[in-house]
């Protein structure tokens, strides 16, 4: 990506006005760890979002309500009653990274191998978006497809909020990467509602082994109302196909993503149910 | 459209500095093309952490960061530590174990570990796991350069005085 110029507005109202008036020679600019992936010869100007103060966490009623600009070490490190968004952020790429990637950045362009969408649709997060006035919208809406579109009229992401998750509620994500900070072959999030032994609601989603994140609704369906048990886990995960088309990677079979994908499905229940029942780590 | 010249200032290894720079130029080369030499360039992509600098207490990829995203911050880089004379800890560890070989990822290694030290009082294995894992050694299987960060580790927790437990029974 190359930058022509650079500048700090001061404020959310600052920084949407520069970026309607550079329309498509303006880039929002966050951590900037990914704009590598995004190689254009048209000059941009830098708009910096990071002097905002939107980077916090904090607790808001019924949810924890990120700043778009936090950092993903800051989630990493943070915790809160029955806080379940570090797991992911310890597995995203490396330290370094994590101390500057932020998780608007993360999510206002999605790639192919992101994990913090799969994340957000599983716990059905809302994120709060600036467009002259603060208003939410869902993560059902906001990931059906690339979130690229909400921005180009330069609205801002100022927050996501995460839902406070209850004593019956338990959550669980995988990721499968060849190392430490590889890219993710495969991600799983999967949140339970279970009551009276029961599941009374499942979200799960999935991500990197298909083109862009989605939840699984077959899988779901097929855990509503069962017992949370290993049986019932891989009764479901075997249904994901239904949902998602895998896709082979490099040195992987599309057949060999599809096992690695409902082993992860799997795992992910199961971490899930064991957060229900209490687990904290 | 024209490349605008601007200026970038922070601190860097404790002394007010202001920069010269374009928009585009990364902090890794405005810090080489300065005399720092020490941060090394190897991927360039964010991934070997030859180029780790601290910034603001936190170890990060110079190569990935733009000059001017430093504005206001205290960057330290290698030449902050310790001298052939008078290493610091890590340093002295480093060559005591032998875990320095071409020696062209130690600078980044011992920015990160050096960002654990500073940041973390309780350091158990995993936690300096996760300090170190964006630095990649080619050369020593990574044994020696462990060796080393533990006995670092070690000597500081050896160093450090034991709480003092209070007259009715130690409470905590």
């Amino acid at each position: 990506m190359k930058l022509c110029e650079f500048i700090r507005p001061e404020s959310l109202a600052q920084a949407r006005a520069a970026l309607r008036k550079l329309g498509p020679k303006g880039l929002p600019l966050a951590g900037g760890t990914a704009l590598h992936f995004m190689p254009g010869k048209t000059p941009v100007t830098a708009v910096d979002l990071t002097g905002l103060g939107l980077s916090y966490i904090r607790q808001k009623g019924a949810f924890f309500e990120i700043g778009a600009a936090t950092p993903l070490a800051d989630i990493q490190r943070h915790r809160g009653p029955r806080w379940a968004m570090h797991e992911i952020c310890r597995r995203i790429s490396t330290h370094q990274i994590r101390n500057v990637s932020t998780i608007g950045g993360n999510i206002c362009r999605v790639f192919p191998w992101a994990d913090l969408p799969v994340v957000l649709l599983a716990m059905n997060a809302k994120m709060v978006i600036y467009s002259g006035k603060l208003k939410e919208m869902g993560a059902d809406e906001y990931f059906s497809s690339q979130p690229a579109r909400l921005f180009r009229g330069g609205d801002l992401l100022a927050a996501v909020k995460i839902p406070v998750l209850k004593a019956h509620h338990g959550f669980g994500s995988v990721k499968a990467a060849r190392n430490a900070a590889a890219f993710s072959m495969v991600t799983i999030a999967a949140l339970l509602e279970v009551n009276d032994g029961r599941i009374a609601a499942a979200r799960v989603a999935a991500g990197s082994a298909i083109p862009f994140p989605r939840r699984l609704p077959s899988v779901e369906a097929a855990l509503t109302g069962k017992e949370p048990s290993a049986g019932v886990f891989r009764a479901a995960a075997s249904l994901a196909g239904n949902d998602a088309r895998w896709c082979g990677q490099e040195g992987m079979s599309a057949e060999y993503v599809a096992n690695l994908a409902e082993v992860s499905i799997v795992d992910a229940l199961e971490r899930a149910a064991e957060f229900a029942r209490g687990r904290t780590e | 459209m024209k490349t605008h010249t601007c200026t970038v200032s922070f601190t860097l290894n404790g002394e007010k500095k202001t920069f010269s720079t374009r928009p585009d130029e990364k902090l890794l080369d405005l810090l080489r093309r300065e005399g720092y030499k020490g941060t090394k360039y190897g991927c360039g992509q964010g991934t070997c952490g030859a180029c780790t600098v601290i910034m603001d207490g936190r170890a990060v990829y110079a190569c990935l960061l733009y000059a001017m995203q430093a504005e206001g911050r205290k960057v330290r880089t290698i030449e902050s530590m310790g001298t052939h004379d008078k290493p610091a800890p890590i340093q002295r560890e480093l060559v005591a174990a032998g875990a320095v070989q071409c020696g062209y990822c130690i600078p980044g290694i011992i920015m990160s570990a050096t960002a654990l030290m500073e940041a973390e009082k309780d350091i158990t294995d995993e936690v300096a796991r996760e300090y170190m894992d964006g630095n990649l050694c080619r050369c020593t299987g990574y044994e020696k350069i462990w060796t080393a960060l533990r006995r670092t580790i070690a000597n500081r927790a050896a160093a450090t005085p034991a709480k003092k437990t209070s007259a009715k029974g130690g409470k905590k």
